[in-house]
């Protein structure tokens, strides 16, 4: 207590020193380490700046600092109070600033960091009034030190944040936002691509003469860089030669599958499809090369397809389970690998580019993978009916006079 | 089975559809009102007694009642039986499967049967006596000079008259209970379960616990004693079978011979193969009452739609395997469903009740020559197979409750540890150009394609055999399990389970979309979730999904469960967690089912109704059979297009039945 006292009264002569030691401090913890590190009382006095290790100048000196806006205090549980500094540049923001109010409304934005702060947020911490803070922001904005920036999260919060700083992955909600919209058409053509590589490389292409090879291609087939094309290109001599092998067995095998006593029940429509055509066949089990999303993730990585965003193995990943979620791929565990293999194999069909071309130009989406299953239920028109729980014989809603069965029925 | 309203009302529009509308009548009273008596009846109906005793015979004749006739006041009451009434809707279906599996003949018999409801096999035998004795005299009436030109006549005839004689009528019917498709009707047959449980257990207690059940142990033994009992009486309809089994003559035996006989038949040469196949049978009792048992029927049905269900997954060839794995493993299986009070432990075990397991090399006897193994799976050098992975033995079923899709969680821990590896063998894509290096010479060699070739050929049929069963084992839906080495079973349950969310997941899809299907399924697999998590996983706009999942709420696929975070209940401090219920929602689906069909057979009739005249037309004599040269086309017309109609209509009954099987009875 005593020496506090006495270096509080002799601080008229001392100022020039406790400048001098101040920029000597700030020089040495910058040197110490970025502006996130935290400067503990000790730590400050063990960088050897402060002669004699005399508290009462160190306070003096932070206490300059602090009000240069060169340090910034902060509590830690562990540690107490400490400090960090901000860079020179910084600071000066912060003194150019006309009052107080401002440089607290961009002190607190500036601690929200890339994820930004909501301006109800920043008047219910300040306790300012509304337009105070209207034109604080506004003086900070044509100055521009701060943006107005939108968070997936919370689309509808004005939310703000320092002008330099690009919002972080939580309020661009990562690679599938573009200008924090949930960029769909990206997420659809992805799995476009990750659905076709999945049957690729899960299923045995078995086509009608040399057209084998080059159907069983994504798309984005001529971007794949070398490493993925070798393994292809070998894959390739596999399946050629088994499908010339097939080819000519065709006829019997068709043959054969027509008549076996447990012919398929002609219940559902489309059951007698000739396999004559390409089909899809699976591999055997215990398949120890179904791709998985690590292999996936490579792929997508080297093609490029991806040119600006780069995505993660999670990324794959959550679109993976997406295809799982819909049905169209599986996951299957050989050994200790999980792989990918698409479901129900014998449904698929080759890709017609024709149809596809069609499809989109009415302005249809082409659905990724089989045509969904079907049965009587939905087909009925009672199966989609808007008013089936009203339906009653003799009500107002009867199956006498229902329209949809009479459309159904051609009857109109 | 338990009834619902639109149940009842199925039941009754088809009693009404084949037996007219005054057992439909008496059938819907006697489902809504519960057990009534002649009296109560008559109450209720405002008929009067001969009408109902009428009704009421018809409807026992077709085994669709109850009754239990009270020893102190001499009263009989009746009670409606829902189930041989639902499976009127399946009389198509059964029929096909019958003579898909054993030929025309026995499917006419069959179709007669199912026709009586239950007969006495004295009564049949004159019935199809008669129609052979009236065939060929119209045969002979129509060619008298058959003996000069021989067969060419006689093979027109031969579709209008399947069973050839009465003989061969023996042997159908033999087969037909050996095959467990005919059960004996006996003295029990007409007592609901209810009583007849009730009945055993009152004698039970009264023969070997007379001091009254007493304690947990006593309670177990009780039990045992009443399943006892109860599945000899179960048994009871089977003995036609036992007998037939007693009196030797082997089942192939018989069937070669039987088979004999249609090749005789297709002779023409009646005479000479009756007197054959009587040497082959034994004489049936005609005093024996004989119907259909449904339930085998089911077993049967449920493995078609199985097959085809395999079919749809992995591919044809490896669903005809299937379908040999199943022939084999059902024969001995009475029914889909086991009965808690009476399959306890290892009671059952006469019935096959306990899991009946086949060999590979049954498989491989069984599979018809047909079938080819080699084909429908794609060819890949040994190296790129992880065997001990795909011919690993699970010697326990799966655990019922978890369903492979729900449980992936568990996986998770693993997988995580998994990726490491996935790296190693990705990175080391040297190590994997090495095994290939291996196979390469060989491939690539001058006569490369030869010599790929050639192993595949060697490969056996018992290993391309194994090669499918593999397959089918690894598929997601777990439709067969190697439980040990060599030796194979299928877990009904767990199969069916997967088929029921199949059709489930199909509904949806149609209904909501996709989008829909992968919300619902994003929740079955995760369980509760909260409501702002949804659009991450999904991958949606949060708008969108918020809609898809009201408008699944309303549909009944989804379910929203509200979690207060104080005790303001105000909504922004409320937790909204979305969750399925997919029990619930096979039910609802079960029942909309009904109601669907329901709805078909009422629009038929409105149909009917409106072309009265036109079907009273066709109903005269003379118009009856030439409906196109007698009928001015006009009329004509109309006839055929309530023919289509009806056609259309009455089809898609027969696929709402299909989903009932599914999500009800298989």
């Amino acid at each position: 207590m005593a020496s506090l006292a006495s270096s509080r009264a002799g601080t008229g002569e001392d100022t020039p020193k406790v400048e001098i030691l101040k920029d000597a401090l700030y020089e040495e913890m910058t040197q110490h380490g970025s502006s996130e590190r935290l400067y503990s009382q000790n730590d400050l006095i063990s960088l050897n700046i402060i002669p004699k290790n005399d508290l009462g100048l160190l306070l003096k000196v932070v206490q300059g600092l602090c009000d240069d806006r060169l340090l910034v205090a902060a509590t830690d549980n562990r540690t107490g109070i400490s400090w960090r500094y901000r860079s020179r540049d910084e600071a000066k923001k912060y003194t150019s600033l006309p009052n107080n109010e401002t440089a607290m409304v961009y002190e607190l934005i500036d601690e929200a960091g890339a994820d930004g702060i909501w301006s109800r947020t920043l008047k219910g911490r300040l306790k300012i009034h509304e337009s105070v803070l209207k034109t604080c922001i506004k003086h900070l904005e044509t100055k521009g030190y701060i943006t107005d920036m939108k968070s997936v999260e919370h689309p509808n919060k004005k939310m703000y944040i320092k002008a330099n700083l690009r919002p972080s992955d939580r309020a661009t909600g990562g690679p599938w936002y573009t200008d924090s919209n949930l960029d769909e058409a990206f997420i659809v053509g992805l799995e476009k691509i990750i659905f076709n590589f999945i049957r690729m490389k899960s299923t045995h292409f078995r086509g009608g003469g040399g057209e084998g090879s080059t159907a069983t291609k994504t798309p984005k087939k001529g971007v794949v860089v070398a490493g993925q094309g070798a393994a292809r290109g070998r894959k390739r001599a596999a399946t050629e030669m088994s499908s010339e092998e097939d080819g000519g067995r065709a006829t019997p095998a068709a043959a054969a599958a027509s008549h076996p006593p447990p012919a398929q029940q002609a219940g559902g429509p489309g059951s007698s499809r000739s396999r004559a055509g390409p089909a899809y066949l699976p591999f055997p089990a215990g398949y120890n090369y179904y791709p998985t999303a690590y292999e996936i993730a490579e792929f997508i990585h080297k093609s490029g397809i991806t040119n600006n965003t780069t995505l993660s193995e999670d990324d794959v990943q959550q679109l993976v389970d997406i295809l799982c979620y819909d049905g169209l791929v599986e996951p299957v565990v050989v050994g200790r690998r999980k792989g990918y293999r698409t479901t129900r194999i014998s449904k698929q069909e080759a890709e017609d580019p024709a149809r596809n071309k069609e499809l989109e130009e009415s302005g249809q989406e082409v659905p990724l993978g089989p045509p969904p299953v079907s049965n009587g239920f939905v087909e009925a028109p009672c199966g989609r009916c808007p008013v089936f729980e009203l339906c009653e014989e003799g009500g107002p809603v009867n199956p006498s006079n229902c329209v949809y069965f009479q459309r159904w029925l051609g009857l109109d | 089975m338990k009834v619902t309203k639109d149940l009842a009302e199925l039941c009754a529009l088809l009693i009404d559809e084949i037996y007219g509308e005054l057992p439909s009548r008496i059938f819907a009273v006697l489902l809504n009102r519960g057990r009534s008596s002649i009296f109560q009846l008559s109450q209720y109906t405002s008929m009067t007694p001969r009408q109902l005793r009428h009704g009421l015979a018809v409807l026992i004749q077709q085994n669709l009642l109850f009754y239990y006739v009270d020893n102190d006041t001499k009263t009989a009451a009746y009670e409606a039986n829902p189930e041989p009434a639902y499976n009127l809707i399946r009389t198509g279906k059964i029929l096909e499967m019958v003579e898909s599996a054993h030929g025309a003949p026995v499917k006419d018999v069959m179709q007669s049967l199912i026709l009586l409801g239950h007969t006495r096999v004295s009564d049949l035998k004159a019935a199809y006596e008669q129609k052979i004795k009236r065939s060929v005299e119209a045969a002979q009436l129509a060619n008298p000079d058959t003996d000069l030109v021989g067969e060419a006549n006689t093979a027109p005839k031969k579709p209008t008259l399947p069973v050839k004689s009465v003989a061969h009528l023996n042997s159908i019917i033999c087969r037909l209970a050996e095959a467990e498709l005919v059960e004996v009707v006996h003295g029990l047959t007409f007592v609901s379960p209810e009583d007849i449980q009730r009945d055993v257990e009152e004698r039970v207690t009264r023969v070997k616990f007379p001091g009254g059940v007493k304690g947990g142990k006593g309670k177990l033994e009780f039990e045992e004693a009443v399943a006892v009992e109860l599945c000899k009486i179960r048994r009871e309809s089977k003995s036609l079978k036992r007998k037939l089994e007693e009196a030797g003559g082997s089942g192939a035996k018989r069937r070669k011979l039987l088979n004999g006989a249609g090749v005789n038949g297709v002779n023409g040469v009646n005479g000479v193969n009756g007197e054959h196949d009587a040497d082959g049978d034994p004489v049936l009792d005609p005093q024996q009452v004989i119907r259909v048992n449904y339930e085998k029927c089911l077993v049967e049905l449920r493995n078609r739609r199985l097959v085809q269900f395999a079919g749809e997954m992995i591919g044809d060839t490896t669903s005809y395997i299937y379908a040999t794995v199943l022939r084999q493993l059902t024969k001995k299986v009475s029914r889909c469903h086991t009965d808690p009070r009476m399959d306890i432990g290892d009671m059952g075990d006469e019935d096959g009740t306990r899991q009946p397991v086949v060999t590979t090399m049954e498989i491989l006897d069984n599979l018809p020559t047909t079938i080819d193994p080699s084909i429908g799976l794609a060819k890949v050098s040994q190296s790129r197979i992880n065997k001990h992975s795909a011919e690993a033995v699970h010697p326990n079923p799966p655990n019922h409750n978890k369903i492979p899709f729900l449980n992936a969680g568990d996986d998770d821990e693993e997988d995580e540890e998994d990726d490491g590896s996935d790296v190693e063998m990705n990175g080391g894509h040297a190590s994997e150009g090495e095994s290939d290096k291996e196979v390469k010479p060989a491939v690539n060699g001058t006569a490369g394609t030869v010599r790929f070739v050639e192993p595949a050929r060697k490969e056996s049929r018992l290993d391309m055999l194994r090669q499918h069963l593999f397959l089918l084992a690894e598929n997601q839906v777990p439709f067969i399990r190697q439980c040990a080495d060599g030796q194979w079973t299928v877990d009904f349950s767990v199969v069916i389970q997967h088929l029921r969310e199949a059709e489930l997941d199909a509904v949806i899809e149609g209904t909501v979309g996709r989008q829909g299907l992968r919300l619902v399924r994003i929740l079955r697999k995760k369980g509760k979730l909260d409501e702002k998590a949804l659009p991450n996983i999904s991958l949606m706009k949060k708008s969108d999904v918020q809609n898809k999942m009201l408008e699944m709420e309303i549909a009944g696929y989804v379910d929203i469960q509200e979690v207060p975070r104080d005790n303001s209940r105000t909504a922004n401090r409320t937790i909204f967690l979305w969750y399925t219920d997919t029990d619930r929602c096979i039910q609802t689906l079960l029942n909309n089912t009904y109601k669907t069909a329901t709805r078909c057979l009422q629009r038929l009739a409105m149909h009917r109704r409106k072309e009265k005249d036109v079907l009273l037309l066709t109903k005269r004599t003379d118009v009856k059979g030439r409906e196109k040269d007698v009928m001015q086309k006009e009329y004509y017309d109309r006839f055929a297009k309530l023919l289509e109609i009806e056609r259309k209509l009455l089809g898609h009954t027969m696929r709402m039945d299909e989903m009932v099987a599914v999500l009800r009875d298989y």
